[in-house]
Formats: structure tokens, sequence, C-alpha cells
């Protein structure tokens, strides 16, 4: 069966280039772990603690926040106010957040502060799903419950929730392209390993062996427990601001030099794209490597929001890393390892062992790598990206040091 | 989370001539009536020449298995009552690119493979402490 055509079932957001107008000059971190018993507001401001402790900034420097309204309780405007006694004018965007938005952010964030609605911005999302699943109020299948269609044709068959949607794709790339089970262990063992190389990840404790991946049970079978992300509180934040400022700032300045935005024609349902065993980073990454003026073969290491073992390696395709269906190859053996000499790929262990917070950790991740301070670190990284995934959408963002 | 969830709502708009045909033992989509093309998910339009007459035509029944997953434990409350079971999705024989969400049923996951040719089966479907039921379309292995 051919494949169809690119344009014919997706396409990417026409974004005006912003190479090198901001940088990311502050990052943060909340406690990862699993049921906490806090909520959502309070791991998000411990994490903004964080990013401005690391910027060397006070909470009055701050004035734009990001966020992503849709996704559970977020610290929004009135709540940052409320919780840091900030009266002063805020620029607020709602293209914050976790997911593709992790990505796209710096983007908004370049166009206001070109304008001149704001100088430097935060871009914060925590999530409680641990805790919230423990009470059965929410989580990640809730979006996909509510949804008409799903709800009318897809879950009354039982094809719910999300590992039986990637457990479906996984094997129609396995039949394609002769993926094979042990490629895919290795992507979940690559991370776990930096996992265990990093104090802050929720699986830092657990090793993980290729046997031991073949030996645990299928959860929707050809997907095994180890194939899926964690459940975890937690959260992230960082801040941006112009290159230019972020000179006279504490930290090394990491520089956006590359922005891309795709989208999936068939919207949020999987079940009719037309390449089905594809991301939108066909269309996304593209886009962000020619704003930066680079070629896959540049970058020194890679964060991919990875919910699946399936979609790190699909996105390692898509973003032309190698050729489609080379995959299983490209990652097998620890390629993805951060000192194997392959692309270092989730240095802090992803969202399969670091922590289930929706991208925004794998931004910090690729700001600690330029900057030297990573736990797992890439000898010399200079150039850095972040695969931003969100089914129906996909966001590559492009981190480099000065040059 | 709606009463009588994981069952469909028969009665929401877009998807109603789906189960009413279901319930006449019947497999219909959406069928545009100037291009042709069969629409699916159920649109307001035609995907490809945005005409708004889409009527509901019959279908063989008759469709390639595009890919499964075989769920051990349901992994959510609403199917642990159909556990274990395999869902997936069918490539239909009138237009391979519309791909039917579905249930495979008399058979076991080792029969099945890639490709291969499945038919459709009407079943009722009905959950434990879910009042209602539905006939639905389901598949199997092409006899
Ligand atoms: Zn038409």
């Amino acid at each position: 069966m051919g494949r169809p055509a690119a344009a014919s079932w997706g396409f990417a957001s026409d974004l005006d280039d912003i190479a090198g107008e901001v940088a990311i000059v502050g990052v943060g971190e909340a406690e990862h772990s699993k049921a906490s018993g806090r909520g959502s507001h309070e791991i998000a401001v411990e994490a903004i603690e964080a990013a401005l402790a690391d910027a060397g900034m006070e909470i009055a420097d701050i004035d734009g926040i990001m966020f992503s309204p849709a996704m559970g309780d977020q610290l929004d405007e009135q709540a940052f106010r409320e919780r840091f006694g900030v009266q002063h004018e805020l620029w607020t965007s709602h293209q914050g957040g976790g997911m593709v938005w992790a990505g796209t952010a710096p983007h908004a964030a370049a166009r206001a502060i070109r304008s001149g609605a704001a100088s430097t911005i935060l871009n914060v999302f925590s999530v409680a799903w641990a805790t919230q699943r423990s009470s059965m109020t929410g989580g990640p299948g809730q979006f996909h419950a509510d949804e008409q269609f799903k709800a009318n044709l897809e879950i009354p068959f039982g094809w719910f929730p999300q590992p039986v949607y990637f457990s479906t794709i996984a094997r129609r790339h396995m039949a394609e392209y002769g993926t094979r089970p042990e490629q895919l262990g290795s992507v979940a063992i690559s991370a776990r390993r930096h996992a265990n190389g990093h104090p802050g990840a929720v699986m830092r404790d657990k090793a993980l062996s290729l046997e031991d991946y073949l030996s645990r049970p299928m959860l929707a079978d050809p997907l095994r427990v180890e194939d899926c992300c964690l459940i975890s509180d937690g959260g992230a934040a960082y801040i941006m601001t112009s290159t230019e400022r972020a000179r006279d700032l504490a930290k090394t300045p990491v520089v956006v030099s590359g922005v891309g935005e795709g989208h999936s024609g068939s919207g949020a349902y999987w079940s009719q794209q037309g390449d089905f065993t594809a991301t939108p980073q066909v269309f996304s990454a593209p886009r962000a490597f020619a704003m930066a003026g680079i070629a896959p073969s540049d970058v020194d290491l890679l964060t991919l929001y990875d919910p699946f073992t399936i979609v790190t390696l699909m996105q390692i395709e898509d973003m032309g890393f190698c050729d489609k269906g080379e995959g299983g190859a490209f990652v097998q053996g620890g390629r993805l390892d951060f000192d194997a000499g392959g692309l270092p790929t989730n240095t802090h262990g992803g969202m399969l062992s670091h922590a289930y917070v929706l991208g925004i950790s794998h931004v910090v991740e690729v700001v600690r790598q330029l900057r030297g301070e990573a736990a797992n670190q890439v000898a010399d990284a200079e150039i850095g990206v972040y695969g931003g995934y969100t089914g129906h959408m996909a966001s590559t963002l492009v981190l480099t040091t000065e040059s | 989370m709606r009463a009588g969830f994981p069952l469909p709502d028969v009665n929401w708009e877009p998807t109603r001539g789906f189960w009413q045909a279901a319930q006449r033992r019947e497999l219909q989509m959406p069928r545009c009536e100037r291009c042709g093309l069969i629409n699916w998910y159920p649109p307001p339009r035609c995907r490809a020449c945005e005409c708004e007459s889409l009527g509901w035509s019959s279908l063989s029944g008759r469709a390639t298995l595009f890919s499964w997953s075989h769920v051990s434990r349901a992994l959510f409350d609403g199917y642990a009552s159909k556990a274990p079971y395999i869902t997936g999705l069918v490539a239909l024989e009138e237009d391979p690119r519309v791909r039917l969400v579905t249930l495979l049923v008399d058979c076991l996951p080792e029969d099945l493979t890639i490709d291969m040719p499945v038919e459709v089966v009407f079943r009722v479907l009905e959950f434990p402490d879910v009042e209602g039921s539905v006939i639905a379309p389901m598949f199997r292995p092409h006899s």
C-alpha cells in the first residue's frame, strides 16, 4: 500500500520568523511524584519560584504569563495574582502550557516582546493527575471521553483510552515497517536509564533491562506497561525575555532559533488520520529547522513528547532524523542514550520515566543541556530540539547556545 | 459522564443514521450525493466538494483489517465486563481510506493478520448495570 502524500493529510502553520529574538533565561520544576495530595496551583507556584530563582529574578520582573486554560485546573492570571500578590499590568496568553504549546509558547512570547506588550514572560504548566486519579475526578482520558464522536463511534467498541489508540498505531507500524518489540523496548530502556541518572525523576530508583521489558505483561497488545508514560503530579515553568536583555542575566542564554507547528487534517480522530503511522512532525519540523537554518544532522540532542514509545519512534522518523520506517533500527540497542554516540533523546527520562508533565520538563531539559547543567550531560551540546505532540498537532522548538 | 456510557447516544444527530441503520442490521455511512465520497466521521458538508447533500448510503460490510489492539484487562470502567476483547480499525471495501472502529469477534488474536479480509456481523451490545442495548456492527474474519 502506498503512503499518502504528506500534503494530503495535514499542514503547517505559517509562523513568522522570530529566530534569535528571544531566549529562555530561567527554568524551574516542582517536585515530580506519585500522588502527592497537592493541588495543581500549589505545584505551579513551586515551579515558578524555582524558575525565578534560576533566572535571578523577582516576581515583579514578570510582566507576561502563558498557560493552558483547556488543560485541567491551571494557574491562570487571577490565581497567579492571588498567589504572588501581583498588582502590576500583565500580558496574558492562553497559548502556553505543555504539549505542543510547550514548544510554540516561545513564538507567541517573541511576538509579544517584539510588540512591546511584555518584556519578560513566564510559561507554566502543572498537573495533579496522580492525585486526581486516586479520587477518580479527572485525568488524561476525560477529554476524549467527553468528545461526542469518540463517545458515539469509538468508545462503544472499546477503542479507548490512549493506550488502545497507540497500540493500534504501533501494530500497524510494525506491520508496515517491521518494527519490533525490542526496538520499542529500547526507547523505554534509554528513557529509564536517563531517569536513573536524574535526581528529579519519578523512576530514578527503578532499573529496566530488555529482559525486564519483554517479560512485562501486555497492557494493550502490542504495548506493555513500560511502553506507556507515567501518571504523576508535577509541574515546570520557564521564563523568556529578549536575547539582548538575556545577556545581562544570571545564566547563559538559551536562544529560540526556530519554531514549527503542524496539524493533522483529521483533527483529534486518530482513526481517520491519512497517514496512520505518522505524526504532524512531518509538517512542523521542516519549518522549525528552516527558521533555525539547521539540518536534522546538526541536532545534538532531542526531547520528544513521549506518551508512548511508538510516539518517540514516529517523531524521530517524521522529523527527518532517519527515513520513514527506519525508526526501529535507529533507536535500537540504546542509540538514544545520552552517551552512546547516537541521537541523545529524552535525556531526563521523558514522560515514560521522568515525569508526566506533558512536555514542559522536556523544554527545561533542553535548556539545562545547552547550559551544560544536565544530570546526563551530552558533551558539547549546542543545538537541542523539543518535539511537542498533541495527537492532531505537533510542534518543534529549536534551542541553541549563542553563536 | 453521560448516563448510558459506554453505549452510544443513538439520538445524537451526526451519528443517528449510523445507529438507526445498525438496528436494521445495515451498515451505512454518509455519502456525498454530488461526488460520491464517503464522508467519515459525519461532517456537515462533503470534505471533497463541500456539497451539503450527504445521504446515508448502504455499504457491503466487506473490509480489510487495518489494525487492532488486544486488550486483556479493560482500561476504563465501562468495559470491564468485555475483557479480554479485540478492538480495531477496518478499512472499507468501498474506500479503504475510510476506517471504521469496531470490535473483532468470533476469532482469537492469533487468527488475525494485518490487511486480512473481514466481514460485518450485527450483534447486541450491552453492558451490565447500564440500561438499554444497541445492535452494533462488528467484524469477523471473512469465511
Ligand atoms: Zn462531495
